[in-house]
């Protein structure tokens, strides 16, 4: 080989494209449990480590582990059946409804496992809100559908107060101005982006610390979407929020971290700013970018 | 990993995306034919070669105007994340860069123009020499860069800034000799200084060039913030 052929040779060894940093190569091979990126955060209110989810025979969540921060909003996003809502629905045990779903590992919220028998799902729910993709607010007044919760929770002490905590719930949904005047009127009355903002005020009326969303825009119009988006940028002030979304322009723009799930494996975390213009696993890149299968 | 513009569920995307990158190489393809032909105008002192310079200066700034109307378009209907994201960003500012190459490259022919209607500063033999060792640095400088971003090499990137140093050296060199040339006859002093800022230009056109190069190293996820020439918040070490 003489002298030219060498060095032509060194320049191609020379990496071309993306260069492979501490945490790995792009093209690291799908490994349970091994998620590109920092999963932990400083002072998380969830901690979860080596969570597996089984749907009877199915292996649906594959030894997931992420911190969630308080004051955040993460977004979890992977195509259709990758997990995602699955473990969504493990944070505040939504997952028990379901006979053959069975979890393992360790979830523990604000330090304590979420899981330990003497804690009391309903309890864990009220602290951990759920708003799902098709607004379902519950067929009674706009006053009620906010007043249930605390009433059963017994957080309100008399009348005065119920309104007070209704007063503030709606407002902070930014529902309040909007049906001040019909408060006896059916939820159901109200518009898709309305009734949507209906339920977050009912998750919040509990004093939740974690809000859940379950692809809380897939059935609205772009301005409730907007207004919804807006509302979660509020909300992070007071909450963990983690939310499920299909539209990777809105995991962009609302979320501070986002998770990608790939059948059921949590591929890559990492700050949502680095996250849509430079990830670093490959599957990661080819879904956002609509590379996918 | 090899870069791809290619492989969208959706065809259109890939069309879209490589459309527009065949046509920034297309436009870089007639850049580097304007600095040749300019070096070549400013050094024989050819009125005909710089007057069509300026001809094509047009064509270049049609394809500016085009590329940078299909990437907006692109944007707008596409919403390209990650590597598409970059790669949009960085071809709308590598057809920048070559627009701004070309531009330099035309103040060589302006020079000659000029010249022909006013009694002149023809470069002498000397400065006509390095005025042609100097673009052939820069044409050569253009061609690898455009080369790295045709196939979208990003790694192609690190010789092009290694030759802009060589550039640099070579500029300072002619900067020197041309200086000691004014010392020496002070009335030449004014062809002097159209010389120093003929020589300028071709320095600028190597800049240009490496600035291409840092456009690709992005496009593949390098960190820019190395590069200096973009915004710290695309870096892969946010």
């Amino acid at each position: 080989m003489d002298a030219v052929t060498v060095e032509r040779a060194g320049i191609n060894q020379k990496p071309s494209g993306r260069v492979a940093d501490e945490a790995g190569p792009l093209d690291a091979p799908i490994e349970a449990g091994k998620t590109v990126g920092t999963i932990t955060v400083e002072d998380p209110i969830f901690s979860c480590r080596d969570v597996d989810v089984y749907y009877g025979e199915k292996h649906a969540i594959k030894k997931v582990g992420i911190d969630i921060g308080k004051n955040s909003v993460l977004a979890m996003i992977g195509p259709s059946g990758c997990g995602k809502s699955t473990f969504l629905r493990c944070l505040n045990r939504m997952n028990d409804t379901i006979p053959s779903a069975r979890v393992v590992g360790s979830i523990l919220l604000d330090g304590k496992d979420i899981h330990d028998k003497k804690q009391d799902v309903v309890q864990l729910r009220a602290r951990v809100g759920m708003v799902f993709q098709k607004p379902n607010p519950f067929p009674k007044s706009i006053y009620e559908n906010v007043a249930y919760g605390p009433r059963i929770h017994g957080l309100a002490g008399d009348r005065v107060e119920l309104d007070e905590i209704v007063h503030n719930s709606l407002q902070r949904a930014g529902l309040w101005e909007e049906v001040k005047d019909r408060l006896q009127h059916p939820g159901t009355s109200l518009s898709g982006g309305q009734q949507q903002r209906l339920c977050i005020a009912r998750t919040i009326a509990v004093n939740p610390e974690v809000i859940l969303m379950d692809e809380p825009c897939s059935a609205l119009d772009p301005i409730a979407t907007a207004r919804i988006e807006d509302l979660m940028e509020e909300l992070r002030q007071s909450y963990a929020i983690v939310i499920v979304t299909h539209s990777m322009q809105q995991a962009a723009r609302v979320s501070q971290r986002t998770a990608y799930f790939h059948l059921g494996d949590l591929i890559e975390v990492g700050e949502t700013d680095r996250i849509f213009t430079n990830p670093r696993h490959r599957l990661t890149e080819d879904y956002i970018t609509g590379r996918f299968g | 990993m090899a870069l791809s513009l290619e492989g969208h569920t959706t065809r259109a995307f890939d069309g879209d995306l490589s459309s527009l990158h065949i046509q920034a190489v297309a436009m870089g393809a007639l850049v580097i034919e304007q600095v040749q032909l300019a070096v070549s105008a400013y050094s024989n002192w050819d009125r005909s070669a710089a007057t069509l310079v300026l001809e094509r200066e047009r064509k270049i700034n049609l394809y500016d105007a085009q590329i940078e109307e299909a990437a907006l378009q692109l944007i707008a209907r596409r919403q390209p994340m990650a590597q598409d994201l970059r790669a949009v960003f960085a071809i709308d500012k590598v057809v920048t860069e070559l627009e701004r190459a070309a531009d330099e490259a035309k103040k060589l022919a302006l020079a000659v123009l000029a010249e022909s209607d006013a009694s002149g500063f023809r470069p002498g033999a000397a400065t006509a020499r390095e005025a042609r060792a100097l673009g052939r640095v820069a044409a050569t400088m253009i061609r690898a860069a455009l080369e790295a971003f045709d196939r979208l090499e990003a790694g192609a990137a690190a010789s092009v800034v290694q030759q802009d140093k060589e550039m640099d050296a070579e500029y300072a060199d002619a900067l020197r000799r041309l200086l000691t040339h004014a010392m020496e006859d002070p009335r030449r002093l004014q062809a002097t200084v159209e010389a120093a800022f003929i020589m300028r230009s071709l320095e600028r056109i190597g800049d240009h060039a490496r600035n291409i190069a840092r456009h690709v190293g992005f496009i593949g996820g390098l960190d820019p913030t190395a590069t200096g020439v973009l915004p710290s918040s695309l870096s892969i070490k946010n």
